[in-house]
């Protein structure tokens, strides 16, 4: 499979107020298409900026990101986002807040109509269409969020730790959504990027894992996840699974004290 | 787990109509009363203790309002048209002008030192120059009024903009929107709810500019009216018109709130 994704020789420094920080320093990392590849450090090794830099939030001191070939220069709804904290705006229904992304589309407004209805059965929603965020409890906002995502059809899905917030059950059923989600209507896999510094997660989740140094943060290692899809949430307690888990773990561990 | 939800938001929704059937709350009530307990007091005082000159009794306050009805109508719409149309235009000029100046930074460049220069000076000291420049009819005291909800509303309008989240307009690009529709669709909306606390403010600033400007000249008005008044002593045409500026503002304001709560429905209250 070819590169979709690709970064290269990344770097980015911020000048705050107590000096230069390096934040990521010669990230170099290709996610073929259709991977579900999870970024996973210790807190504060840049890896929620890259994820900025490959949404054209952020730009790089240095390198460059190419998606499909092209470099990333501005945001494009191609890769969409879903935040950390709690980006659904509150000013607007259930339904406008999915439907976002489509008003710049060359869609007609009923197809948008049409697609927004389509995904608030999607993500069990059905009966909140009209209702404010305000009415809604942290997951079923998470589920407008990854809805309002998914709704231009992006080829490429970013996720800053979108479950972070949410509690132990709640993050479980986030999770096995989103992978019958991370297809699209043709059958094709999106290529999705998603930091998570819940292990399990990225190994329930992830095709591969990306392991990260301390800061400035580069590429340590990439693992290869070996389980079959569709995952049951039950592969958790396999051997292979805890192992992986004990091995990254090892990883991120002798790192911190090595810095 | 989708039951809990719903169930409980079925429990929100039951409450909320539970407050608006009950036709007066406790909390109403001991409003009400408060109110009451003042007027038996202002009754009771005037009658003994207090003269007429000094404090007029409730009784001689509502003969002034019989025996002048034909004046004070026309005085009462001067004075609202002046607070109301110079409001408008005040608050609409500040909205743009603070949109404007957050949108590019040589407009800022070029209002900022214009705005900052200007606000520091209390409105009712350029009343003298406003009547040498436009006389004592309608159009001196509309900018005057117009000034005060114009700086009142640029700095909230800056300030807000300011506070907006940045996750919702980083969403927002990512979704395609471009610098207008963020500017329509995100930032608008957001700084609605600290725009209407600064259109309350204009409100009370208005009436204090329109009746400070009437005090000094003019013809017509219930700054004018209790001008007049003073003249002759007449103390129960004073309080009856702060009585009527009492009252109006009082309604305007919560005409401001019924219409600033309709439009940031969506946003969470704590009660």
């Amino acid at each position: 499979m070819s590169a979709y994704i690709s970064i290269a020789d990344v770097t980015k420094s911020f000048d705050g107020t107590s000096g230069r920080i390096d934040a990521l320093h010669q990230v170099n990392l290709d996610v073929p298409t259709g991977e579900f590849l999870c970024l996973v450090g210790p807190s504060g090794c840049g890896k929620s900026t890259l994820v900025f830099i490959i949404a054209g939030l952020v730009k790089a001191s240095s390198g460059e990101v190419r998606v499909a070939g092209k470099p990333v220069i501005e945001p494009d709804p191609d890769r969409t986002m879903v935040f950390q904290g709690d980006a659904v705006f509150p000013w607007m229904t259930v339904a406008q807040n999915i439907g976002y992304g489509l008003r710049y589309t060359p869609m007609s407004k009923k197809e948008q109509d049409k697609t927004v209805n389509q995904l608030i059965q999607l993500v069990g929603l059905t009966g909140f269409a009209d209702a404010f965020p305000k009415e809604l409890s942290g997951g079923m906002k998470k589920r407008v969020d990854l809805a309002r995502a998914y709704a231009t059809n992006p080829t490429v899905l970013l996720m800053d730790e979108p479950f972070g917030a949410l509690d132990a059950i709640t993050k479980e059923k986030m999770q096995v959504d989103l992978m019958r989600l991370s297809v699209t209507d043709t059958g094709q896999r999106r290529t999705i990027v998603f930091v998570t510094h819940d292990l399990e997660e990225a190994i329930f989740l992830a095709d591969r894992v990306a392991v990260m140094t301390p800061r400035p943060g580069a590429i340590q290692t990439v693992l290869d996840v070996p389980f079959p899809r569709p995952r049951e949430a039950s592969i958790r307690l396999s051997t292979q699974f805890q192992a992986l888990r004990g091995q990254i773990r090892e990883l991120l561990v002798t790192e911190e004290e090595e810095s | 787990m989708k039951q809990d939800e719903l169930g409980n938001r079925a429990d929100a929704v039951s409450n909320d109509s539970d407050r608006k059937r009950r036709w007066i709350t406790g909390e109403g009530m001991v409003s009400i009363v408060t109110v009451l307990i003042l007027v038996v007091l202002w009754t009771a005082l005037t009658d003994s203790y207090i003269d007429d000159l000094y404090f007029p009794s409730p009784m001689d306050t509502i003969q002034v309002v019989g025996r002048m009805e034909g004046v004070l109508v026309g005085y009462f719409l001067a004075t609202m048209y002046r607070v109301v149309v110079g409001m408008l235009i005040g608050a609409v000029l500040g909205v743009v002008c603070g949109v404007a100046m957050s949108w590019n930074k040589w407009i800022n460049s070029v209002l900022d030192p214009l705005i900052e220069g200007l606000r520091p000076i209390p409105a009712v000291a350029l009343i003298p120059f406003f009547i040498l420049w436009f006389g004592i009819g309608d159009t001196g005291k509309l900018i005057l009024t117009a000034i005060g909800g114009f700086t009142v509303m640029v700095v909230t309008t800056l300030e807000a903009i300011k506070h907006v989240s940045p996750i919702y307009i980083m969403a927002a690009r990512t979704l395609g929107a471009s610098r207008l529709e963020i500017y329509r669709t995100i930032i608008l909306p957001a700084i609605t709810p600290t725009l209407i606390g600064g259109v309350r403010v204009t409100v009370a600033l208005s009436f204090a500019l329109v009746i400070a400007s009437e005090f000094m000249g003019a013809q017509s008005g219930l700054g004018y009216m209790i001008m007049l008044a003073r003249r002759t002593l007449q103390t129960d045409a004073i309080l009856v018109g702060v009585i009527i500026i009492g009252i109006t503002s009082w309604i305007v304001d919560r005409c401001v709130r019924i219409v600033g709560n309709y439009l940031t429905r969506w946003a969470p209250r704590s009660e």
